[in-house]
């Protein structure tokens, strides 16, 4: 569970930022090589199937199939704590090499399998100042 | 039994009481220092003897700031296990081992303090840079829902069934019952209590949470042939190991495969490769248990069950002491004992194995200790009361 510690890197400069400014223009991008066009995900600075650094960001479609959820009921995240019970699932991308993403799920009701759409979601106070894509399932 | 015994042994343990989050009424270090001098003392040296300093994740408290204290005479060996929690608790344990067969050191200590309100260790030391943005956004920063996610999909998709992380915390619970310095002692855990308490990150609930204590553990090696001078109950490592199976570093750690194992897959199998060891020859084992969930996965990985049986096998009789095929957690574990990130663990396989647990297993020679399940880095040590030749 061990990231980087964010605070001493200028955002712009941290690998996944155009994952971040994707979403803000509303559109999903997922790190793919442009050596090799092996899916990279998580981000990072080197291809590990060829080892190439030219690493490019690809357009996707923001749906999926849930791999996993949970309901938080105790207010760990206090910009989240109005809303518990509340629901995040761990979305699957089978059209990007099957990378998988995190995010708030609306409207409840989703099982492991389950097809997800993702809404943009701008920025608020709640998601950290960053732009976020939240789920649902689709009927 | 064996077929390559390391040449290590336990010379001694020492561990304070434990404390709630934040009440304990020394500050980090002195916990600590205070862990090791009873280490030393049942070891039978002086602490200025220790040589080695060997722990584990993000800790503050560096070898080289415990010579000072100490009085140590010839610092030779400070290292740590990198990897986030309690991944590398066991590996502590193997990093011990590898300085004192390679001579580097000659009497290794390895160990683990936690007081909240000196060190702001769980705020601070432990959690820092542990959730990144991708989590922090969406409402996630907090072990319980990143391992709450594993544990879903192990019961929703790899159908275990939820008796089992039952059986286990019921199992702490139980062995906490008998030790009095538990801080689990006086639960009686029954289907009711446990099915009724509140939820945490469901699936997981209350009693299938660890919560951090404060307080400090240690333990001595040395050398086998050196151990057999010192003490009349050494406790001999037959094998140690650190693993990771396949994880994908990063805070996107959601995209690991495979997904709910513990990554202690190759840890285990070296174990038992270098040991001679197999599942079935062990007697009890100090499982790593920050939640019940992640515990399942490690008695997967590390060959007790599989996740088809994993319902049948992890039943509470199997699970308690003295009789069940499998003792976990004699102490009361990580659940019911306290919360030290695994080192705990460590020294209950040796009170275990000297015949000193609060929940005796009649005849127990071998008992395995893991660390730290579904972190970036798992562990695994075997302890046994010969050395195996
Ligand atoms: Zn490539």
């Amino acid at each position: 569970m061990t990231g980087e510690r964010n605070a001493a890197v200028e955002f712009g400069r941290r690998v996944d930022a155009p994952y971040w400014s994707g979403l803000a223009e509303g559109e999903l991008r997922i790190q793919r090589c442009t050596s090799c066009r092996r899916w990279a995900w998580p981000a990072d600075w080197r291809c590990p199937g060829c080892g190439s650094y030219d690493l490019g960001w690809e357009a996707v479609e923001p749906v999926g199939t849930v791999f996993s959820r949970i309901r938080t009921h105790y207010p760990f995240v206090p910009a989240y704590a109005d809303l518990v019970p509340y629901d995040n699932v761990l979305v699957e991308l089978p059209q990007a090499g099957g990378a998988r993403l995190i995010g708030l799920l609306t409207g409840g009701g989703a099982r492991i399998g389950d097809r997800v759409r993702g809404t943009f979601v701008a920025a608020s106070e709640r998601t950290a100042g960053l732009p976020v894509l939240t789920w649902t399932k689709e009927s | 039994m064996g077929k390559r015994p390391t040449g290590v042994a336990v010379v001694g343990i020492g561990i304070t009481p434990y404390h709630k989050r934040g009440a304990s009424p020394d500050a980090e270090r002195k916990l600590l220092l205070k862990a090791i001098d009873a280490a030393a003392a049942d070891a039978g040296i002086p602490a200025s003897e220790i040589d080695g300093f060997c722990s584990y994740g993000a800790d503050v408290q560096e070898g080289t700031r415990l010579a000072g204290p100490l009085g140590t005479r010839e610092l030779r060996w400070s290292s740590l296990v990198w990897g986030g929690g309690g991944g590398g608790s066991a590996g502590a344990i193997a990093m011990a081992e590898a300085a004192i067969l390679s001579g580097h050191a000659e009497t290794v200590v390895v160990y683990r303090a936690t007081a909240e309100s000196s060190s702001g260790r769980l705020l601070r030391a432990v959690s820092q840079g542990v959730f990144g943005p991708h989590y922090a956004a969406h409402g996630v920063d907090s072990p319980a829902q990143a391992l709450g996610l594993r544990t879903q999909r192990l019961i929703e998709h790899d159908g275990i069934p939820p008796s089992a992380l039952r059986a286990i915390a019921q199992a702490c619970y139980h062995h906490a019952g008998k030790n009095p310095d538990a801080v689990g002692h006086g639960v009686d855990l029954t289907d009711e209590k446990y099915e009724s308490s509140r939820w945490i990150v469901e699936p997981l609930r209350l009693f299938d949470s660890s919560r951090e204590n404060d307080a400090a553990a240690a333990i001595i090696l040395t050398s086998a042939e050196r151990a057999r001078d010192l003490t009349d109950k050494p406790v001999y490592l037959l094998a140690s190991a650190i693993g990771a199976d396949g994880p994908k570093w990063g805070e996107l750690d959601e995209n690991h495969e495979p997904y709910t194992s513990s990554s202690q897959v190759s840890a285990g199998r070296r174990v038992w490769e270098r040991s001679g060891v197999t599942p079935s020859d062990v007697d009890a084992v100090q499982l790593y248990v920050n939640f019940t969930g992640p515990a399942v996965s490690a008695l997967i990985d590390l060959g007790f069950c599989t996740a088809e049986n994993a319902g049948e096998f992890l039943t509470f009789e199997n699970l308690i002491a003295p009789d069940g095929k499998l003792p976990i957690c004699t102490g009361g574990g990580d659940l019911a004992e306290g919360f030290l990130h695994g080192m705990g663990n460590a020294v209950e396989a040796v009170r275990l194995l000297r015949g000193e647990s609060s929940n005796p297993v009649p005849g127990a020679r071998l008992c395995l200790v893991s660390g730290g399940p579904i972190s970036e880095l798992s562990s695994a040590a075997l302890f046994a009361t010969t050395d195996g030749r």
